[in-house]
């Protein structure tokens, strides 16, 4: 979790009160609420410093409680002093701010008005973030202490380890970018490494961690400064194998004397430590290329049994020689055997020297069987297995890759996995195997027996064609058959024909009988002709006969009209008077007659009606008296 | 490359044509068309899809039990490739197939003998019955008719003359 800085910290938790308690008070509510309402503010930011400021504390490690590599380190850095003040500092806020609250709280209980519940709590706050403010300079320290703790490379003190020291510039970074995976700056200005740095490398199946440190210079403890003591502090407390590199050609910018006389200063802090002594840069010079009391030094040095190992990290030989060598079991003596292997051998005998060991050994327990006769019985180990082991000791050259023949031959290359296929034949490879044929595939039709079955099914086919079962069976119709099928399609078709006929007629409504309608001469003639019949005689046939004799169609007679009475006589016809002359006696009362009948029709006329029923509207909204203004 | 047969219409499904449905239960469903995949959709029971060879097949309109059939069979061990073996088996997939088709053939043919019988008899029956529509029946009566009399009268002439 970041620090916050004292700005920001009371900035945060103030606005923090403000939004998540509630806002709103007024003078008029009871007090016990306007108290319970302040109080509540009081102790929501107490609240919030505490546990913001509990977080800090118990986030940075407690110097007693880690390992003692990592406090050295962290005093190293961060001065151990200066650390344990400022986190004291942020316990006592912490306190104070915790008082404070407590006080404010109890005096609002006797807040008797809005206004001095408020001012209560303007003053609470006031002092908490006060106090607070006190601790700016702590604060920050502790945030860069932070920033800086967590870039420190992860270091496990209990794992095997290899420790790299020596001069600035003679060349241990290169070896850790040798060895490792590690991306460590070389440059050719000393101090190039300012701090340690972590790789990690694979030997026998383990994992190994590679150390690299500052350079150290030469001059007593108390005249280090913090980026030597970070590589002395590795030395003193890891509990690794130290590989002190060493550069006899001397470019590096100090003689070989320094480095040695450095060497015999540092000596006390490799006590129980498996100790090699490398000389880099032989590429440039070679110990036997030194001068005589040069090369007596290395020879004193292996006399005392430490390892001199020449390497190179520009041209990588000796390099590997440093972290293995195949030929190791543990009966080797000891100062053939390199780093790597004399760390494994020590630390497994401080485990055997040690408590905890008894508890492993008493479960082991491995049973020898006792011998019966005097047969030799050794292990069987397969002889793949041995070689297999031959292979991983000597680095011989694995079996050719496809990738290394790829690189061969360039552009021609042309991926071919049929090689590698395992056949009966080799030289089948090659094939172009068949897969479909026809719409079948030809792998459903595989069988090693299909020979036999294909023969057993042709036996079988032969004695079917033989019993006749695949001849024609169709007998040639005589004639009449032939005959008949024709005249049944001529069936078909008539019928056919006769139906759509009747659906073209289409009638509606009541339909004649077949015998009300004509039926033409011609047509009956053509229809029996179709038939088959004999039209040579049509004139003697019976219908033309009946034509002739039917007689000819006379008219009816008109019926006549019965002629009006002109004349008034006494005995009158029985014929009846037109309406407008019966009941009238002379002209006179015939005209008053017609007056009438013309005044009782003159308002209809004028209003253009046909009669007194005649109600009809021609125009129901007539435009000229309903356009306009109303 | 195989190819595959249809789940609905087990026609064959070439590679690039078609459609896989992979059910929950991991069986997969491969379809030709999407006229297959559509009714598969509807849930429709390809033995009750009369165009289907499932149909067919189920209802005995084809070939179902027969030797040449058992030649064509999905194998799950593969065989090691042998070119003697692979050429062999091409040469008997060739005959295999005339086979299997002149069976298939004869089988349907079977099948269709008595729809032969029953056209020759429908056919018998239908001039039987309205033969009238096209020859009326008494049509060639009169000349037949004709050319009795005249056959009689020969005869009458011929008598004559032998009794003289």
């Amino acid at each position: 979790m970041v620090v916050p800085t004292a700005k920001e910290f009371i900035d945060v938790t103030l606005s923090k009160t403000q939004r998540k308690t509630p806002t709103v008070i007024h003078k008029h509510y009871q007090i016990h609420r306007i108290r319970h309402f302040y109080m509540r503010k009081v102790k929501f930011t107490q609240q919030n410093y505490h546990d913001r400021l509990t977080q800090i504390l118990t986030d940075f490690p407690k110097l007693d409680d880690i390992h003692p590599f990592y406090a050295d380190l962290m005093n190293v850095l961060y001065d151990k002093d200066h650390y344990k003040l400022a986190l004291g500092q942020i316990n006592i806020a912490r306190n104070l701010i915790d008082n404070v609250a407590k006080d404010y709280v109890r005096l609002m209980k006797y807040g008797d008005s809005m206004y001095r519940c408020k001012q209560l709590k303007r003053a609470a706050l006031g002092r908490m973030c006060t106090i607070l403010k006190r601790q700016k300079s702590s604060l920050e320290y502790l945030e860069q202490v932070r920033q800086h703790l967590s870039r420190l490379p992860s270091i496990d003190p209990n794992t095997r380890t290899l420790l790299l020291c020596g001069y600035p510039n003679v060349g241990k970074s290169s070896f850790i970018n040798k060895v490792t995976r590690a991306d460590v700056d070389v440059q050719p200005y000393a101090f190039t490494t300012k701090s340690l740095f972590v790789g990690h490398m694979d030997y026998r199946y383990l994992r190994w961690q590679v150390v690299d440190t500052p350079g150290i210079l030469d001059h007593p403890l108390e005249e280090r400064n913090t980026i030597e003591m970070q590589a002395i502090t590795a030395l003193a407390h890891l509990r690794a194998a130290v590989l002190y590199v060493m550069d006899p050609s001397e470019q590096c910018g100090h003689t070989l004397q320094e480095q040695l006389e450095l060497f015999n200063n540092i000596r006390p802090l490799f006590a129980n430590k498996p100790l090699i002594v490398v000389a880099n840069k032989c590429d440039v010079k070679k110990i036997s290329e030194l001068s005589e009391e040069n090369q007596k030094i290395f020879a004193d040095l292996s006399t005392e049994e430490i390892p001199v190992i020449e390497t190179s990290t520009l041209t990588e030989e000796g390099v590997i020689k440093v972290k293995t060598e195949v030929r190791s079991d543990s009966r080797r003596a000891r100062s053939d055997a390199p780093a790597c292997d004399r760390l494994l051998a020590q630390r497994v005998n401080t485990k055997i020297k040690g408590k905890k060991v008894h508890d492993v050994l008493n479960r082991l327990h491995l049973a020898m069987p006792s011998k019966r006769d005097e047969k030799e019985r050794p292990p069987f180990i397969p002889e793949g297995a041995l070689n297999r082991r031959k292979a991983m000791e000597v680095d011989t050259p694995k079996r050719k890759l496809e990738r290394d023949l790829e690189m061969e031959l360039g552009d021609d290359y042309v991926l071919d996995l049929q090689k590698y296929w395992d056949l009966m034949n080799e030289d089948e490879k090659n094939d172009k195997i068949p897969e479909v044929w026809e719409g079948h595939n030809v792998a459903d039709y595989i069988d090693p027996d299909i020979m036999r079955k294909l023969e057993e099914l042709e036996k079988e086919e032969e004695l079917k064609e033989r019993a006749g079962e695949y001849e024609s069976d169709e007998e040639s119709e005589d004639e009449e058959m032939q005959e008949i099928r024709s005249l049944a399609k001529q069936i078909r078709e008539k019928k056919q024909l006769l139906v759509l006929e009747s659906k073209e007629k289409d009638v509606h409504g009541p339909r004649m009988p077949r015998t009300a309608t004509k039926v033409e001469k011609k047509k009956l003639e053509k229809e029996m002709s179709n038939l088959g019949l004999d039209m040579n005689d049509k004139n003697d046939s019976h219908y033309a006969l009946q034509a002739r004799r039917s007689r000819s169609v006379t008219r009816k007679r008109k019926r006549e009209a019965s002629a009006p009475p002109t004349s008034k006589t006494r005995s009158q016809s029985a014929s009846r008077p037109p309406r407008d002359q019966s009941g009238l006696r002379d002209v006179k009362m015939v005209k008053k007659a017609k007056k009438m009948m013309k005044n009782s029709q003159r308002d209809m006329n004028r209003q253009a009606r046909k009669g007194e029923s005649d109600r009809h509207v021609f125009d129901l909204k007539p435009k000229h008296l309903l356009s306009g203004k109303r | 490359m195989r190819i595959e047969k249809c789940y609905f219409c087990s026609g064959p499904v070439y590679p690039g044509h078609g459609v896989m449905f992979v059910r929950n239960d991991c069986k997969m469903f491969r379809f030709c068309k999407s006229k297959c995949h559509k009714n598969f959709k509807k849930k429709r029971n390809p033995r009750k899809t009369r165009w289907t060879k499932a149909f067919r097949k189920a209802a005995g309109k084809e070939l179902t039990v027969d030797n040449s059939l058992e030649f064509e069979k999905r194998r799950n061990i593969p065989v090691k490739y042998n070119r003697q073996l692979w050429d062999k088996t091409v040469e008997a997939m060739k005959k295999v197939e005339e086979i299997k088709v002149k069976r298939q053939a004869r089988f349907i043919m079977n099948r269709l003998r008595k729809g032969k019988q029953l056209e020759k008899e429908e056919a018998i029956t239908e001039v039987k019955k309205n033969i009238h529509l096209i020859k009326a029946p008494h049509a060639g009566k009169a000349k037949q008719l004709e050319d009795k009399m005249v056959q009689r009268l020969q005869e009458d002439v011929e008598m004559g003359n032998e009794d003289d």
